[in-house]
């Protein structure tokens, strides 16, 4: 079974008063067990806050983020560090590996953080990794390997725990096309392998129409959903 | 894990830390060394004396060099009830010519063969009460002189000069910063007065057994512990003083930049910490990591340092002059896990940094 991922009157505001920025208003959807979601909108438009309250980052000022019938938007402090180190699965923008480590050294510090069997984790980060293509790459520093095959890493990264939510910001930013649709696809072939829920920021319409379902968001709020068509 | 792979990855950034906490560490173990060493300078032969209590004149301020008893203090003092044992000791400095024609000033102190101020013999003999011309040396002053149990030596003081012949080896070590020297108290008294008289002082000091002496005072004396005693030798308080205030900067020092490295360490890799904490990881997780790199700096900065400074002062004692550093198993540890604690006091404000990362950084975002 898949997970459950409803959000209700989403309401994000920095600042008070005059100074008060409404960075996303009154948002709601739901998704479906299995389904890989593409959020995409201008700059500003309040995606990026939005996939952090999912993410269980930032605080929403308004709404309820229902996770499998647990309303996550009431968590704090530890018991919100622990939801984001069991449910989610977070694959950064270019660069977010720690540079000093190597690919699979990078993926065992999530064992390391989550307290895992470290031999069951080093067992599991080589067969993520040769999945993804990188069982030859696995002993390379993370800034030996090129922006495509850190991407990759950071998908292993996101999945090493075992998430049901995959949250996913801005994946190819860093990356030209051709590399960032090789990217999209293999996080994708991942997710939806393991049955994961996928949220994914991008502002690459090219990148979103891969996702199942896209959300687009303008000023703050959704102003439109469509199922992606695929060629 | 994560602290002790990026020390491997990152091996010249952290040598370099390392080598700078090597050389502090060498610093302050340099400094503790010489604390002990002008301690044992200063009055290693007064922490020997076997006494419970060192009688003094009431009228010199705890100074042995302005001390001074006539025959009836010294009695009295030796009838003080408590005093199970007493043996007054004369003391002056006199100065004496190397073969390489330097004159050199060495301590020298007055006994009574037979009582508790006379010193254990090494090597040689012990004087007995006709030898008047008979030396007992000390191991540094046979050192600094070049001189051997056999051999004479022209010792002045004022106008006189007078030969003895050092007839047994000690090891008590210095007397207010000279080596010192033993003779009979008799041959102190002609020496450092001339013409003895009835009216001649009789000793410097009385060196008193029993209980509660110390603090006793009587006519025209009074009674300190050795402790007193040593503190009240002539530039110790000063010179302790500074050594210490030295040992302290040391210790700020060495836990200063052991904190700033780390400081600026954590303030460059806060994008890295951002993502951590947004992957779940907690403070401590990182803070541990942080704690881990600066205690291995740290360690391996002492235990280069250790052995450095205990080579460096071999070296210096093979020198005609050393300067007077001392090394004890004291000395190491408590230098060592004085330098670690203040690592881990250095690297605590790079923990108040991790604490303050919002792992919203991670997503690139500005609130």
């Amino acid at each position: 079974m898949g997970i459950r991922l409803t959000v209700r009157d989403l309401d994000k505001v920095y600042g008070e008063g005059e100074r008060a920025v409404h960075a996303v208003r009154g948002v709601s959807f739901a998704t479906e067990p299995g389904e890989f979601v593409a959020i995409v909108g201008p700059s500003g438009s309040g995606k990026t806050t939005m996939l952090a309250m999912i993410g269980g980052l930032l605080t929403p000022t308004r709404g309820t983020i229902d996770v499998n019938g647990r309303d996550i938007a009431q968590l704090r402090g530890k018991a919100l560090a622990e939801y984001r180190r069991t449910k989610v699965g977070f694959v950064f923008q270019a660069n977010n590996l720690l540079p000093y480590l190597t690919a699979r050294e990078n993926l065992l510090v999530m064992a390391r953080i989550n307290r895992s069997d470290m031999k069951a984790a080093r067992a599991r980060a080589d067969q993520l990794l040769e999945e993804l293509g990188l069982t030859a790459r696995r002993d390379a520093l993370a800034t030996e390997l090129s922006g495509g095959e850190r991407q990759r890493v950071a998908i292993a990264r996101a999945l090493m725990n075992d998430p049901e939510l995959v949250l996913v910001d801005e994946p190819t930013a860093s990356l030209d096309s051709a590399r960032g649709k090789q990217v999209v696809q293999s996080l994708i072939a991942e997710v939806k392998g393991r049955d994961k829920l996928g949220l994914m920021v991008t502002h690459d319409m090219a990148m979103a129409e891969l996702a199942d379902r896209v959300l687009e968001m303008h000023d703050g709020q959704l102003v439109g959903q469509a199922v992606a068509a695929r060629g | 894990m994560i602290g002790f792979l990026e020390i491997r990855r990152r091996k010249l950034q952290f040598a370099l830390v390392g080598l700078i906490v090597t050389l502090i560490s060498f610093l302050v173990l340099m400094i503790n060394g010489l604390g002990v060493g002008l301690n044992e300078q200063a009055g290693r032969a007064l922490r020997n004396f076997d006494a419970d209590a060192i009688a003094y004149s009431d009228r010199a301020g705890l100074s042995v060099i302005r001390s001074e008893l006539s025959a009836e203090t010294v009695e009295r003092i030796g009838e003080e009830s408590g005093a199970r044992e007493s043996a007054p000791l004369g003391y002056m400095a006199v100065n004496y010519r190397r073969d390489d024609g330097r004159v050199k000033s060495a301590a020298v102190l007055g006994f009574d063969p037979g009582s508790i101020g006379e010193p254990p013999v090494r090597a040689g003999r012990a004087l007995t009460a006709d030898d008047v011309n008979g030396l007992l040396a000390d191991r540094q002053f046979l050192r600094a002189s070049g001189l051997k149990v056999g051999d004479t030596v022209r010792l002045s003081v004022r106008l006189q000069e007078r030969e003895f012949t050092i007839v047994g080896e000690l090891n008590e070590g210095a007397f207010f910063f000279q080596p010192s020297v033993y003779m009979l108290r008799s041959t102190w008294r002609e020496m450092k007065y001339g013409m003895v008289t009835e009216n001649t002082p009789s000793a410097s000091i009385v060196l008193l057994k029993g209980e509660g002496l110390a603090g006793k005072r009587g006519t025209g004396w009074e009674a300190v512990s050795k402790s007193t005693a040593f503190a009240n030798i002539e530039g110790v308080a000063g010179q302790q003083s500074t050594v210490q205030a030295l040992r302290v900067f040391g210790y700020l020092i060495g836990g200063l930049v052991v904190g700033v490295f780390f400081y600026v360490l954590t303030l460059q890799k806060t994008p890295q910490i951002g993502v951590l904490k947004a992957v779940g990881a907690s403070t401590g997780f990182i803070f541990r990591q942080l704690l881990v790199q600066a205690l291995l700096v740290a360690l391996g900065g002492v235990v280069i340092a250790v052995p450095l400074a205990w080579l460096t002062n071999e070296a210096i004692k093979q020198a005609p002059d050393p300067v007077p550093i001392a090394f004890t198993t004291g000395t190491f540890v408590t230098t060592s896990v004085l330098l670690l604690l203040m690592a881990v006091v250095g690297v605590l404000f790079s923990g108040r940094q991790v604490a303050k990362v919002d792992p919203i950084i991670a997503l690139g975002q500005q609130q």
